[in-house]
Protein backbone atom coordinates (compact mmCIF):
# COMPACT_ATOMS: atom_id res chain seq x y z
CA UNK A 1 0.00 0.00 0.00
CA UNK A 2 2.80 2.31 1.20
CA UNK A 3 4.86 1.55 -2.02
CA UNK A 4 2.07 1.88 -3.93
CA UNK A 5 1.57 5.58 -2.76
CA UNK A 6 5.61 6.34 -2.99
CA UNK A 7 4.79 5.11 -6.80
CA UNK A 8 2.08 7.41 -6.98
CA UNK A 9 4.36 10.10 -5.98
CA UNK A 10 7.21 9.57 -7.96
CA UNK A 11 5.28 9.39 -11.18
CA UNK A 12 3.64 12.70 -10.58
CA UNK A 13 6.79 14.14 -10.28
CA UNK A 14 8.34 14.44 -13.21
CA UNK A 15 4.86 16.09 -14.60
CA UNK A 16 5.12 18.82 -11.78
CA UNK A 17 8.85 19.26 -12.96
CA UNK A 18 7.80 19.80 -16.54
CA UNK A 19 5.17 22.15 -15.21
CA UNK A 20 7.21 24.42 -13.25
CA UNK A 21 9.45 24.56 -16.41
CA UNK A 22 6.93 25.38 -18.42
CA UNK A 23 5.60 28.01 -16.63
CA UNK A 24 8.50 29.60 -14.61
CA UNK A 25 6.70 33.07 -14.28
CA UNK A 26 4.03 31.59 -12.29
CA UNK A 27 6.58 29.49 -9.76
CA UNK A 28 8.60 32.77 -9.43
CA UNK A 29 11.70 30.91 -9.77
CA UNK A 30 13.41 33.92 -10.23
CA UNK A 31 13.37 37.44 -9.23
CA UNK A 32 14.66 39.26 -12.01
CA UNK A 33 14.29 36.61 -15.44
CA UNK A 34 10.82 38.19 -15.94
CA UNK A 35 11.25 41.89 -15.97
CA UNK A 36 12.00 43.67 -19.15
CA UNK A 37 15.14 46.23 -19.97
CA UNK A 38 15.24 49.16 -17.90
CA UNK A 39 13.40 47.85 -15.48
CA UNK A 40 13.82 49.18 -11.90
CA UNK A 41 13.95 45.85 -10.31
CA UNK A 42 16.63 44.45 -12.96
CA UNK A 43 18.72 47.36 -12.38
CA UNK A 44 18.66 47.59 -8.29
CA UNK A 45 20.26 43.52 -8.69
CA UNK A 46 22.54 44.33 -11.21
CA UNK A 47 24.12 47.08 -8.78
CA UNK A 48 23.73 44.79 -5.95
CA UNK A 49 25.41 42.06 -7.81
CA UNK A 50 28.22 44.06 -8.72
CA UNK A 51 28.90 45.59 -5.18
CA UNK A 52 28.84 42.13 -3.70
CA UNK A 53 30.66 41.12 -6.60
CA UNK A 54 33.68 43.65 -6.22
CA UNK A 55 33.80 44.09 -2.06
CA UNK A 56 35.64 40.69 -1.76
CA UNK A 57 37.99 41.56 -4.21
CA UNK A 58 38.50 45.03 -2.77
CA UNK A 59 39.02 43.18 0.83
CA UNK A 60 41.33 40.95 0.07
CA UNK A 61 43.71 43.37 -2.68
CA UNK A 62 43.50 45.55 0.40
CA UNK A 63 44.89 42.84 3.29
CA UNK A 64 47.60 41.79 0.43
CA UNK A 65 48.85 44.99 -0.29
CA UNK A 66 48.94 46.73 2.99
CA UNK A 67 50.99 42.95 3.69
CA UNK A 68 53.17 43.62 0.69
CA UNK A 69 53.92 47.31 1.86
CA UNK A 70 55.07 45.62 5.58
CA UNK A 71 56.98 43.16 3.67
CA UNK A 72 59.14 45.90 1.64
CA UNK A 73 59.41 47.94 4.16
CA UNK A 74 60.63 45.37 6.90
CA UNK A 75 62.95 44.18 3.86
CA UNK A 76 64.10 47.25 3.25
CA UNK A 77 64.81 48.13 7.02
CA UNK A 78 67.83 45.52 7.87
CA UNK A 79 69.76 46.85 4.48
CA UNK A 80 69.39 50.76 5.83
CA UNK A 81 70.98 49.18 9.37
CA UNK A 82 73.46 47.64 7.59
CA UNK A 83 74.29 50.69 5.31
CA UNK A 84 75.10 53.15 8.69
CA UNK A 85 77.29 50.62 10.33
CA UNK A 86 80.96 50.44 9.66
CA UNK A 87 81.95 47.40 7.77
CA UNK A 88 84.88 47.41 10.66
CA UNK A 89 85.11 48.82 13.94
CA UNK A 90 88.26 49.83 14.49
CA UNK A 91 89.14 51.06 18.04
CA UNK A 92 92.58 53.03 18.52
CA UNK A 93 94.27 51.26 21.44
CA UNK A 94 96.71 52.49 23.43
CA UNK A 95 98.05 49.22 24.43
CA UNK A 96 98.24 47.78 20.84
CA UNK A 97 99.41 50.94 19.15
CA UNK A 98 102.92 50.41 20.23
CA UNK A 99 102.72 53.85 21.15
CA UNK B 1 102.12 39.74 20.55
CA UNK B 2 100.67 42.68 20.02
CA UNK B 3 100.44 41.88 16.03
CA UNK B 4 98.36 38.34 17.75
CA UNK B 5 96.06 40.29 19.46
CA UNK B 6 95.04 42.49 16.43
CA UNK B 7 94.74 39.83 14.29
CA UNK B 8 92.64 37.85 17.08
CA UNK B 9 90.50 40.73 17.42
CA UNK B 10 90.08 41.39 13.44
CA UNK B 11 88.31 37.99 13.68
CA UNK B 12 86.19 39.00 16.19
CA UNK B 13 84.84 42.16 14.81
CA UNK B 14 84.25 39.82 11.27
CA UNK B 15 82.40 37.27 12.53
CA UNK B 16 78.58 38.10 11.80
CA UNK B 17 76.35 38.71 14.35
CA UNK B 18 74.41 36.04 15.39
CA UNK B 19 70.64 36.95 14.84
CA UNK B 20 67.70 35.48 17.11
CA UNK B 21 64.48 33.25 15.97
CA UNK B 22 64.32 31.84 12.82
CA UNK B 23 65.33 28.19 13.43
CA UNK B 24 67.06 26.29 10.75
CA UNK B 25 70.19 28.38 10.31
CA UNK B 26 70.32 32.13 9.16
CA UNK B 27 67.62 33.66 6.46
CA UNK B 28 69.03 33.91 2.57
CA UNK B 29 70.26 37.54 1.79
CA UNK B 30 67.56 39.80 0.90
CA UNK B 31 64.72 38.54 2.81
CA UNK B 32 63.59 40.48 5.65
CA UNK B 33 64.63 40.29 9.31
CA UNK B 34 61.91 41.01 11.08
CA UNK B 35 58.30 38.85 10.98
CA UNK B 36 55.71 41.93 9.25
CA UNK B 37 53.27 41.03 12.04
CA UNK B 38 52.46 38.82 14.54
CA UNK B 39 49.44 36.38 15.62
CA UNK B 40 46.80 38.80 17.09
CA UNK B 41 47.45 41.77 14.32
CA UNK B 42 46.56 38.76 11.27
CA UNK B 43 43.65 37.67 13.59
CA UNK B 44 42.35 41.66 13.77
CA UNK B 45 43.19 41.91 9.99
CA UNK B 46 40.85 38.86 9.30
CA UNK B 47 38.35 39.92 12.01
CA UNK B 48 37.69 42.86 9.63
CA UNK B 49 37.49 41.67 6.23
CA UNK B 50 34.77 39.31 7.66
CA UNK B 51 32.93 42.51 9.09
CA UNK B 52 33.75 44.51 6.04
CA UNK B 53 31.71 41.21 4.20
CA UNK B 54 28.94 41.10 6.79
CA UNK B 55 28.69 45.02 6.15
CA UNK B 56 28.66 44.78 2.31
CA UNK B 57 25.84 41.80 2.49
CA UNK B 58 23.37 44.15 4.13
CA UNK B 59 24.51 47.55 2.15
CA UNK B 60 23.94 44.70 -1.10
CA UNK B 61 20.38 44.74 0.29
CA UNK B 62 19.83 48.22 0.74
CA UNK B 63 20.80 48.90 -2.80
CA UNK B 64 18.52 46.04 -4.46
CA UNK B 65 15.50 48.05 -2.70
CA UNK B 66 16.84 51.90 -2.66
CA UNK B 67 17.78 51.30 -6.58
CA UNK B 68 14.21 49.06 -7.47
CA UNK B 69 11.83 51.45 -5.86
CA UNK B 70 9.94 54.12 -7.87
CA UNK B 71 10.14 56.68 -4.94
CA UNK B 72 12.27 57.28 -2.20
CA UNK B 73 12.13 57.79 0.78
CA UNK B 74 8.46 56.19 0.62
CA UNK B 75 5.27 58.07 0.72
CA UNK B 76 4.25 59.12 4.35
CA UNK B 77 7.72 58.96 5.91
CA UNK B 78 9.77 60.80 7.82
CA UNK B 79 12.88 62.25 5.81
CA UNK B 80 16.41 61.75 7.82
CA UNK B 81 18.39 64.55 9.73
CA UNK B 82 20.62 64.46 6.84
CA UNK B 83 22.93 67.90 8.52
CA UNK B 84 23.04 66.65 11.86
CA UNK B 85 24.14 63.11 10.69
CA UNK B 86 26.75 65.22 8.78
CA UNK B 87 28.17 67.27 11.44
CA UNK B 88 28.23 64.02 13.53
CA UNK B 89 30.38 62.55 10.44
CA UNK B 90 32.63 65.35 11.55
CA UNK B 91 33.16 64.31 15.31
CA UNK B 92 33.12 60.47 13.94
CA UNK B 93 36.59 61.36 11.68
CA UNK B 94 37.72 63.16 14.14
CA UNK B 95 38.30 60.97 16.71
CA UNK B 96 40.21 58.31 13.93
CA UNK B 97 42.56 61.32 13.95
CA UNK B 98 42.87 61.47 17.17
CA UNK B 99 43.44 57.42 17.66
CA UNK B 100 45.99 57.85 15.03
CA UNK B 101 47.93 60.27 17.42
CA UNK B 102 47.37 58.02 20.40
CA UNK B 103 48.65 55.13 18.76
CA UNK B 104 52.19 57.95 18.00
CA UNK B 105 52.18 58.46 21.69
CA UNK B 106 51.91 54.62 22.47
CA UNK B 107 55.17 54.12 20.01
CA UNK B 108 57.10 56.89 21.73
CA UNK B 109 56.31 54.93 24.93
CA UNK B 110 54.54 58.59 26.41
CA UNK B 111 51.83 57.31 28.58
CA UNK B 112 50.28 60.60 29.33
CA UNK B 113 49.56 61.83 26.06
CA UNK B 114 48.42 58.05 25.23
CA UNK B 115 45.85 58.37 27.88
CA UNK B 116 44.96 61.61 26.76
CA UNK B 117 44.26 61.06 22.83
CA UNK B 118 42.58 57.74 23.88
CA UNK B 119 40.39 59.83 26.43
CA UNK B 120 38.86 62.20 23.80
CA UNK B 121 38.40 59.69 21.44
CA UNK B 122 36.03 57.90 23.81
CA UNK B 123 34.53 61.19 23.86
CA UNK B 124 34.03 61.99 20.26
CA UNK B 125 32.74 58.32 19.73
CA UNK B 126 30.82 58.67 22.75
CA UNK B 127 29.19 62.25 21.35
CA UNK B 128 28.68 60.45 18.12
CA UNK B 129 26.46 57.85 19.75
CA UNK B 130 24.46 59.90 21.65
CA UNK B 131 24.03 62.29 18.79
CA UNK B 132 22.46 58.81 17.11
CA UNK B 133 20.62 58.02 19.60
CA UNK B 134 18.90 61.47 20.28
CA UNK B 135 18.04 61.41 16.62
CA UNK B 136 16.93 57.91 16.75
CA UNK B 137 14.26 58.70 19.11
CA UNK B 138 12.83 61.69 17.48
CA UNK B 139 12.56 59.41 14.19
CA UNK B 140 10.87 57.21 16.25
CA UNK B 141 8.32 60.11 17.32
CA UNK B 142 7.84 60.96 13.47
CA UNK B 143 7.04 57.30 12.71
CA UNK B 144 10.04 55.79 11.39
CA UNK B 145 10.21 52.26 13.15
CA UNK B 146 11.39 48.95 12.04
CA UNK B 147 7.70 47.77 11.24
CA UNK B 148 6.68 50.76 9.10
CA UNK B 149 8.46 49.96 5.99
CA UNK B 150 10.84 48.74 3.93
CA UNK B 151 12.55 51.83 4.54
CA UNK B 152 12.48 52.09 8.72
CA UNK B 153 13.61 48.23 8.45
CA UNK B 154 17.00 49.03 6.32
CA UNK B 155 17.18 51.98 8.25
CA UNK B 156 17.48 50.88 11.09
CA UNK B 157 18.96 47.24 10.52
CA UNK B 158 21.93 48.83 8.56
CA UNK B 159 22.42 51.97 10.87
CA UNK B 160 21.62 50.16 14.14
CA UNK B 161 24.43 47.05 13.60
CA UNK B 162 27.04 50.10 12.54
CA UNK B 163 25.70 51.83 16.25
CA UNK B 164 26.59 48.36 17.51
CA UNK B 165 30.26 47.89 16.11
CA UNK B 166 30.99 51.68 17.66
CA UNK B 167 29.51 50.68 21.02
CA UNK B 168 31.83 47.47 20.97
CA UNK B 169 34.62 49.59 19.96
CA UNK B 170 33.56 52.26 22.35
CA UNK B 171 33.87 49.61 25.34
CA UNK B 172 36.65 48.05 24.17
CA UNK B 173 38.89 51.56 24.10
CA UNK B 174 37.30 52.03 27.56
CA UNK B 175 39.22 48.89 28.64
CA UNK B 176 42.19 49.99 26.68
CA UNK B 177 42.24 53.69 28.67
CA UNK B 178 41.52 51.91 31.66
CA UNK B 179 45.13 49.63 31.28
CA UNK B 180 46.84 52.75 29.84
CA UNK B 181 46.35 54.87 32.85
CA UNK B 182 47.82 52.02 34.80
CA UNK B 183 50.57 51.87 32.77
CA UNK B 184 50.84 48.61 31.10
CA UNK B 185 51.83 49.95 27.97
CA UNK B 186 55.21 50.53 27.15
CA UNK B 187 56.91 51.53 23.90
CA UNK B 188 57.78 48.35 23.21
CA UNK B 189 54.41 46.68 24.18
CA UNK B 190 51.48 48.44 22.65
CA UNK B 191 49.67 45.80 20.79
CA UNK B 192 46.37 46.41 23.07
CA UNK B 193 46.39 49.85 21.53
CA UNK B 194 47.35 49.24 18.26
CA UNK B 195 44.29 46.43 17.79
CA UNK B 196 41.94 48.67 19.07
CA UNK B 197 42.87 51.78 16.69
CA UNK B 198 42.66 49.29 14.31
CA UNK B 199 39.41 48.35 14.77
CA UNK B 200 38.15 52.12 15.33
CA UNK B 201 39.94 53.17 12.44
CA UNK B 202 37.70 50.15 10.25
CA UNK B 203 34.44 51.47 12.29
CA UNK B 204 34.49 55.25 11.62
CA UNK B 205 35.75 54.78 7.47
CA UNK B 206 32.97 52.53 6.92
CA UNK B 207 30.93 55.02 8.29
CA UNK B 208 31.04 57.76 5.34
CA UNK B 209 29.97 55.01 3.05
CA UNK B 210 26.92 53.89 4.90
CA UNK B 211 25.74 57.69 5.48
CA UNK B 212 26.41 58.52 1.63
CA UNK B 213 24.59 55.70 1.05
CA UNK B 214 21.54 55.93 3.46
CA UNK B 215 21.17 59.62 4.15
CA UNK B 216 22.95 61.41 0.53
CA UNK B 217 21.86 59.06 -2.13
Amino acid sequence: MVNEMKLKILSILPYAGLALMLAPALAHACAVCWTGDGDPTADAFNWSVLFLMATPYTVVGSIAGWLFYKHRRAAAKPTEEAASQPALHLNWNEEESGR
Amino acid sequence: MAQTSIAKRLDETLVEPKRPGFGGGEPPPGLPQTPIGNNVWLAIVVFLGAEAMFFAGLMGAYIVFRVGAAVWPPPFQPRLPVGVTGVNTVFLLASAATIRVALRAARRGDGTHLVRWLGLTAILGTVFLAVQGYEWLRLIQFGLTVSSSVYGGLFYTLIGFHALHVFGALVWLMVVFTLARRGRYAKDRYLGVQTCAMYWTFVVALWPALYGLVYLY
